[in-house]
């Protein structure tokens, strides 16, 4: 039998891809019986859809202005680089 | 033809690029760069926007690889610095020796409102500033890009696909604590 910590590596390690179907179904029949495995795993599958959309929780992050004219800069040496080539 | 022409990218897309670009190498000079980087590529290679997917979608598939070259230029950084990475510390407020649960996890309730939402958002940001620098490498590579574990291990020096995967967890762990005691138990 497997304890707490080595679930909580495979709970983490089937976010990521699949496992042996053994070791999925004791993993499985451990976070039926265990409410701390199972809140974890709860928790863990959401940490993993807010981090999928992580940018959403940068929306006030913007380029600075000087950063901006920098990259701008750059872009129109290409671009009429291109035009002319 | 698309009506948009790389004039208006910068404008439209520069953010959103910078973001992406931000959250993953955690510079803002690297991520500027990136995104230079990116919108010069996406230029030379227009013609070959074949329109199946939203310009920015391609921006960003381009933005992905500019930051994976920009992980394996400075892959020598990351094998030096594993340190702050101590599994035993982190695992030691959680588990006992038996490996059993040392706390009680309390169900989390999430955030619903939208200011609910902007401070949650300060605190998941908080607490991904502070996962040590090659886990947070990792949680991105692997669990958001899917990098693949021989490309990950090679960015970021892990000896073994065990080892790897023992540290992606150890990440969680880590992140969940951080979570857990500076959102979820504000109570």
């Amino acid at each position: 039998m497997r304890n707490c910590q080595q679930i909580v590596d495979l709970v983490s390690q089937e976010i990521d891809g699949k496992l042996p179907w053994k070791i999925h179904l004791e993993v499985k029949m451990h976070l039926v019986l265990c409410n701390n495995c199972h809140r974890y795993t709860n928790q863990l599958n959401f940490m993993q859809s807010e981090l999928n959309n992580i940018e959403q929780h940068l929306n006030s992050v913007v380029l600075s202005e000087p950063a901006k004219k920098r990259i701008q800069q750059s872009l129109n040496l290409t671009q009429s680089g291109n035009s002319h080539g | 033809m698309t009506q948009q022409s790389p004039e208006t990218w910068l404008n439209d897309y520069g953010d959103l690029l910078y973001r992406y670009a931000l959250l993953r190498v955690r510079s803002e000079t690297n991520a500027e760069d990136l995104v230079q980087e990116t919108l010069l590529s996406g230029i030379q290679s227009w013609e070959k926007f074949s329109g199946k997917s939203s310009v920015s979608t391609w921006l960003v598939g381009i933005l992905k690889h500019k930051i994976i070259d920009h992980f394996r230029k400075h892959r020598h950084e990351f094998n030096s610095q594993p340190s702050d990475e101590s599994a035993e510390d982190i695992l030691a407020y959680q588990f006992d020796k038996q490996g059993h649960w040392q706390v009680n996890l309390v169900e989390w309730q999430t955030p619903d409102s939208h200011i609910n939402q902007q401070e949650f958002s300060a605190a998941f940001n908080h607490c991904i500033s502070r996962l040590p620098q090659r886990m947070a490498d990792l949680l991105f590579l692997r669990s958001i890009e899917n990098v693949p574990m021989q490309e990950c291990r090679d960015l970021l020096g892990f000896e073994s696909d065990n080892q790897l995967w023992v540290t992606l967890s150890r990440t969680r762990v880590k992140l969940r604590q951080c979570l857990d005691s500076n959102w979820f138990e504000r109570e």
